[in-house]
């Protein structure tokens, strides 16, 4: 083609409209840096509740916060790629404790080894996981009323299995070790044992989220999950097989719910049928949001649900230390996913104005 | 580029497919009655209708995207059920869809190789080559002439024009056997829309690739394709040559209506309505 250089970048400045006014930069920077907007929002934070209470950052409540960040996270990370194909499941609060619940009856009653009930449990998460992507695509129900409804059937199944009593979870050495048994206290040494175990679910949580990131960045299953969220009647038309995305997708929420529940249970030596529930799916689902992650579909990163986990987690504790009620940080959680919520929705916007 | 630098396609090129009395409802729509079309090895068909006539619907069966409810394919001498673009893609049938089929939350690059990924393996993990198919989409899109700003860009950025070159693309790198082409110049400039008509054009001269080609102007028909098919309501109401029609004629019998009557007349005319 006899097309002269300087005609081209003409086409070019015609292809992308310029933003316009401040706004619409700054969402332009943000939709490029997600998770970098939502880390410096973290920063902020901590030294915020440092300045308030020069003992935030203790290693003992840090450890607190790291461990409230690694549930949230863990779950927040897998419902990241649901959302990201356009789907959402609610019912992880209720996995996360029933899991960990099916367990330790395992192995109170049959006498089997943590590890393989561990497993077991985390297989049962998978295959809520199966049943809820199944109806969801056969039936095509939407997810966030399969999901509600398998939220309550699954907190009542585990409310009914005995009488909604917790039970002392049985400790085996490594199993509990390698899962996080205990919370750091100031004697520790960061390189001790205790010391390192006392942040192990922090670790799990970490390895999950870089090992989710690989998946999403860099594999055909992660470029088809996108694909499947952005436009999901194109990706069936270039042959990509949508109904299964969603299904191992929604099988990676339910086992990672699982895996977390199984971790809350060891750390705390007790399965609780209440540690789940409502509360936590909505916690994990704000600290996917707060990370930059929208329900339209298409994009999400599981970075920032890491980011976003700790943000909750630091709302939730600093208030707390800072002898607020606990009440009032839901107040701040709440303004922030809706301020995060808003700032997704618009960088979105804006990306499908900017389409011609 | 006329049609006349190319010589017409031989009546003993073999039948690469035949689309056998396909017939397909959507609830109470009927969106195709009966319909059967014939595609010679090397042969650019056009389809032709009005909105609404089924045109996107029959080639949709072709792609199995789309079920049909009774008829049958018969593809390089076998009979074949496509139960999904994946596997028509596998059997090299390409389709460029009337949406573009583009995903807007990845780049050109992934756009061009995604269902068809290239892959590395590192460490024992089976990841995308993203290097390999950045380079081979820039090379491939310049080969082509394709201008895009870059192929890192994500496709939502492209203009209209852009993105259906880049459908177009898509769709001819793997060499397919069958190419069908929904409107791929809807969005396209003048000199755009002529890029990619000679792109076709190039594609026929070599006669290696089988083209159905849905357009609405009758101009480009003539030029590049070698048969029509006219489409209304759900029925092929009319098949005849390029070589053996005039546009005008043409333009003439879809003008009049084509109701029973002037289909008749049509016949009469050209020889070979169905
Ligand atoms: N998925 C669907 N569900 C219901 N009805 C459909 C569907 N797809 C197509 N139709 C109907 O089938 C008929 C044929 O549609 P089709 O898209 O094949 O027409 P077309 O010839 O491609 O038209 P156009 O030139 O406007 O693209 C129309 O009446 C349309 O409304
Ligand atoms: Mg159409």
């Amino acid at each position: 083609m006899a097309r002269t250089t300087p005609t081209s970048q003409q086409v070019r400045k015609v292809g992308i409209k310029a933003p316009e006014g401040g706004f619409e930069k700054v969402l332009m920077v943000l939709s490029r840096y997600r998770e970098a907007s939502i880390a410096v929002v973290a920063v902020v934070l901590v030294i915020y509740f440092q300045i308030s209470n020069p003992a935030f950052l203790s290693s003992q409540e840090l450890s607190v916060v790291l461990r409230d960040t690694a549930r949230f996270g863990m779950i927040a990370v897998a419902q990241v790629m649901l959302m990201i194909t356009g789907e959402i499941d609610l019912s992880v609060g209720s996995t996360f404790s029933l899991a960990p619940y099916v367990m330790v009856l395992m192995t109170i009653s049959w006498g089997v080894p943590l590890a393989i009930s561990a497993l077991a449990g985390i297989l049962l998460g998978v295959l809520i996981g199966l049943i809820n992507g199944l109806i969801t695509v056969r039936f095509r129900v939407p997810s966030l009323i399969t999901t509600v409804g398998t939220l309550f059937l699954l907190q009542g199944v585990v409310v009914s299995i005995y009488n909604s009593q917790p039970i002392v979870a049985p400790v085996q050495e490594p199993f509990n070790a390698i899962f996080g048994e205990n919370l750091y206290s100031p004697t520790d040494s960061l390189w001790s044992w205790h010391g390192l175990t006392a942040f192990s679910p922090f670790l799990w949580t970490v390895a999950v989220v870089l090992a989710m990131a690989l998946v999403l960045n860099r594999t055909t299953f992660g470029l088809h999950t996108i694909a499947t969220g952005s436009n999901i009647i194109g990706a069936k038309e270039i042959g990509i097989r949508t109904d299964r995305i969603k299904i191992y997708n929604f099988m990676i929420a339910g086992g990672l719910a699982a895996a977390a529940g199984v971790i809350n249970t060891v750390e705390f030596a007790s399965a609780d049928p209440l540690a789940g529930g409502p509360f936590l799916t909505l916690q994990a689902v704000a600290a996917a949001v707060i990370g930059g992650t929208s329900l339209l579909g298409g994009s999400g990163t599981p970075i920032g649900a890491l980011v976003g986990a700790f943000v909750v987690a630091t709302l939730n504790n600093g208030l707390v230390m800072m002898g607020a009620q606990a009440t009032v940080s839901d107040i701040y959680l709440g303004a922030a996913i809706v301020l995060a919520m808003i700032l997704n929705v618009q960088v979105d916007r804006m990306r499908a104005r900017r389409r011609i | 580029m006329s049609s006349k630098d190319i010589p017409a396609i031989d009546p003993r090129a073999p039948i690469i497919l035949e689309m056998n009395h396909i017939s397909k409802t959507f609830g109470a729509v009927t969106a195709l009655v009966d319909v059967s079309i014939k595609l010679r090895q090397g042969e650019v068909l056009a389809l032709v209708g009005d909105n609404g006539a089924g045109k996107s619907t029959l080639i949709k069966i072709l792609s199995g995207f789309h079920r049909p409810d009774s008829g049958t394919i018969i593809y390089q001498g076998k009979e074949v059920r496509f139960y999904s673009p994946r596997e028509a893609r596998a059997h090299g049938v390409e389709t460029v869809y009337q949406d573009l089929a583009l995903i807007n939350h990845l780049s050109v690059y992934h756009n061009m190789f995604v269902g068809r990924e290239y892959h590395k393996w590192i460490l024992g993990l089976k990841l995308l080559d993203n290097k390999k198919m950045r380079d081979l989409a820039r090379a491939y899109l310049d080969t082509l002439g394709i201008q895009i700003p870059s192929v890192d860009s994500l496709v939502d950025l492209l203009s209209g024009g852009q993105r259906q070159s880049v459908a177009v693309a898509r769709s001819i790198y793997s060499s397919p056997t069958i190419l069908v082409l929904d409107e791929p110049l809807a969005a396209l400039g003048v000199r755009e829309g002529a890029h990619v008509l000679g792109l076709i054009q190039n594609l026929r001269r070599q006669r290696s690739v089988s083209i159905i080609l849905i357009v609405h102007n009758y101009n480009q028909v003539f030029e590049v394709c070698d048969r029509i098919n006219f489409l209304h309501s759900g029925e092929v109401v009319l098949d005849a040559s390029t070589s053996e029609t005039s546009e005008e004629q043409l333009i003439r019998i879809v003008k009049s209506g084509l109701g029973r009557e002037a289909i008749a007349a049509a016949a009469a005319e050209i020889g070979n309505a169905m």
